[in-house]
């Protein structure tokens, strides 16, 4: 059995489509992965703006302590 | 074709002989006692004369060690495969798979070996459901519509009781918000809830955590509250769920009752039980093991997952040494360093990573001034803190978790109100997080050593880090010298060394 050189070259095109393709699945996953980890972050900076920032904006010393302790106790 | 029935052709030290076609799942009796079930192929390995074996699970083992009625069943059921009395080791006496205050055991539906509800007498069975309810209210309270999940609803629904191979409790609720940031924070704020009104809690990703209750002798029964969304048509609930699903069969609530009390349950349950457990959800399957989808993981891992890697690991190390001091009573070098560096300063030091605390110990018996972190602080640093107050020496134990930004900016902010130079210590606690808890740890240095002081680290390096049960990232120390940089750090030197035939660095920074 004899193969021409266009079914050769089709194979080798086709072996790297697939090729590259399988590799644009992999680099958007973890472009989602990244972009996906981004909402726990962003929920803890809101919570800790949340909780922490308006009793420290009070400049009471003992609330701006208790603020932080109770905090840290609830995490 | 004649299916072959399943037989039980031995039981001895190596496990269960079994033969015969299909795969169920068979219940393991020692003197009428469940505790163990597993899947007669899925859970087995095949021997030379086409057999097949199921080996004891490893925790199982150590009680391994006299002689009992050994019983295989099909769960729940009165029919028998085997039924016989059994020596193991020198046969001496009857075996009792019980812990260290008598309770007796068997495995869960997570494969651990712990109290199920059908060790447990009656009254703590109560006491449970009691809790769940007193749990369910509180969410209620806090504005969430909670439900029964997993194990629990499964039991609710098909038995009316809790599940005997089940070891907790199972709360869901399925968030009005839709996407994960608000889940997280609503989760955050529920937890909060529930502490004020007394609760022990813990959290273990940002859309779950666990509510402890103690019952009558001394055991810990976990109740975990899962948060759960949807959007787009799918339904996301911590931690195994990821479907089509619709909101009606969600909301609004019905009621089912658990062990006689009236329980709140999703509008459809049996909607939720079939994409929680598969079509054959009415069959009870002690050794039922979750096949979540890797799509799902995969989003839950990114959304919610990391908060506290290995934290597991060093709470069941700690777990057995509560009460004792460290062994270790020699400080390390880096304490010794750290020791000379808040002499020269003036300075108390702050041990990050302080494990058990054989350095902070050292430290503040040398008169130091000691803050003493630890993710794991409550069970880890339990000893140091009560040796602390008997010695009344200057050291305080507190919480700190690298990877939880909350952990770090309040605990940060918290130092920065102080004025003060500072030392800080972290004994291989670099290499045992992972690259969210570096730049966790260089954004708290910023905090804490904002007015000056001296960082000394010791971490290991190079490939055989991944040896180390407890490491989970190798350390890149050039990147991590530009996060110590990109926080304030002055200077930096490094040193290379073996210890313990590793390749270690020990990190000496400027602020």
């Amino acid at each position: 059995m004899t193969v021409n050189v266009k079914d050769k070259l089709n194979v080798v095109a086709r072996v790297r489509s697939r090729a590259q393709l399988e590799q644009r699945v992999s680099d958007l996953e973890a472009d989602m992965s990244e972009m996906r980890r981004h909402n726990l972050r962003l929920a803890e900076i809101a919570d800790v703006v949340q909780e922490l920032l308006i009793p420290m904006a009070s400049r009471d010393e003992a609330k701006v302590q208790e603020a932080i302790e109770r905090f840290n106790k609830s995490l | 074709m004649q299916v072959r029935p399943l037989r039980v052709r031995s039981v001895d030290e190596r496990g269960i002989v079994v033969s015969g076609q299909g795969d169920r799942a068979v219940d393991v009796l020692f003197d009428d006692r469940r505790v163990w079930s597993f899947w007669v192929r899925r859970d087995t390995e095949p021997d030379r004369l086409g057999r097949r074996l199921a080996p004891w699970p490893t925790p199982l083992r150590r009680f391994l060690d006299g002689t009992a009625r050994v019983v295989v069943r099909e769960p729940g059921s009165p029919v028998s495969h085997f039924d016989e009395e059994i020596s193991f080791g020198d046969g001496r006496g009857r075996i009792r798979v019980v812990n260290g205050r008598g309770v007796e055991l068997g495995f869960d539906k997570s494969g651990k070996l712990v109290p199920t509800f059908e060790t447990r007498e009656r009254g703590d069975i109560v006491a449970l459901v009691s809790a769940t309810r007193s749990v369910l209210d509180a969410l209620a309270s806090a504005g969430v519509r909670p439900f029964l999940g997993y194990g629990t609803l499964l039991g609710a629904v098909r038995e009316g009781a809790v599940l005997g191979h089940d070891s907790d409790a199972d709360v869901c609720y399925v968030s009005d918000h839709e996407n994960p940031v608000d889940v997280a924070r609503e989760s955050f704020r529920l937890q909060r809830e529930l502490g004020r009104l007394g609760f022990e809690t813990s959290r273990y990703s940002g859309a779950a955590f666990r509510v402890d209750v103690a019952e009558g002798d001394g055991v810990v029964r976990g109740l975990d509250v899962f948060g759960g969304f949807l959007s787009g048509g799918r339904l996301y609930l911590m931690g195994e769920i990821g479907v089509e699903f619709e909101r009606t069969w969600i909301h609004p609530l019905t009621t089912c009752r658990l062990e006689g009390v009236e329980m709140p349950v999703p509008a459809r349950p049996e909607k939720l039980l079939e994409v929680t457990y598969g079509p054959g959800w009415q069959t009870p399957d002690p050794a039922f093991q979750f096949s979540t989808p890797s799509r799902t993981t995969r989003a839950f891992n990114d959304w919610f997952r990391g908060l506290s890697p290995n934290s597991r690991l060093w709470q069941r190390r700690y777990a057995r040494h509560v009460h004792q001091l460290p062994r270790r009573r020699r400080p390390s070098e880096a304490a010794r360093r750290a020791g000379q560096e808040a002499h020269r300063l003036g300075a108390p030091v702050l041990d990050v990573g302080a494990g058990r605390g054989a350095d902070s110990l050292w430290l503040a018996r040398r008169g130091h001034q000691v803050i003493a972190y630890d993710y794991a602080a409550e069970k880890g640093l339990a000893a140091a803190a009560a040796a602390a107050r008997e010695e009344r020496l200057a050291l305080e134990v507190r919480p700190l978790n690298l990877t939880d930004w909350r952990s770090v900016l309040c605990e940060g902010a918290r130092l920065a109100h102080s004025p003060g130079p500072r030392v800080v210590l972290a004994q291989h606690v670099l290499d045992a997080t992972d690259t969210q808890g570096r730049r966790g740890f260089a954004r708290w240095c910023a905090m804490a050593l904002r007015e000056g002081g001296t960082l000394v680290a010791e971490f290991h390096v190079g490939d055989r880090t991944e040896e180390l049960e407890w490491s989970i990232s190798e350390v890149d120390p050039h990147q991590l010298a530009e996060s110590l940089t990109e926080s304030g750090a002055r200077s930096i030197t490094h040193t290379e060394f073996e210890r313990a035939g590793r390749p270690t660095v020990r990190l000496v920074a400027e602020w």
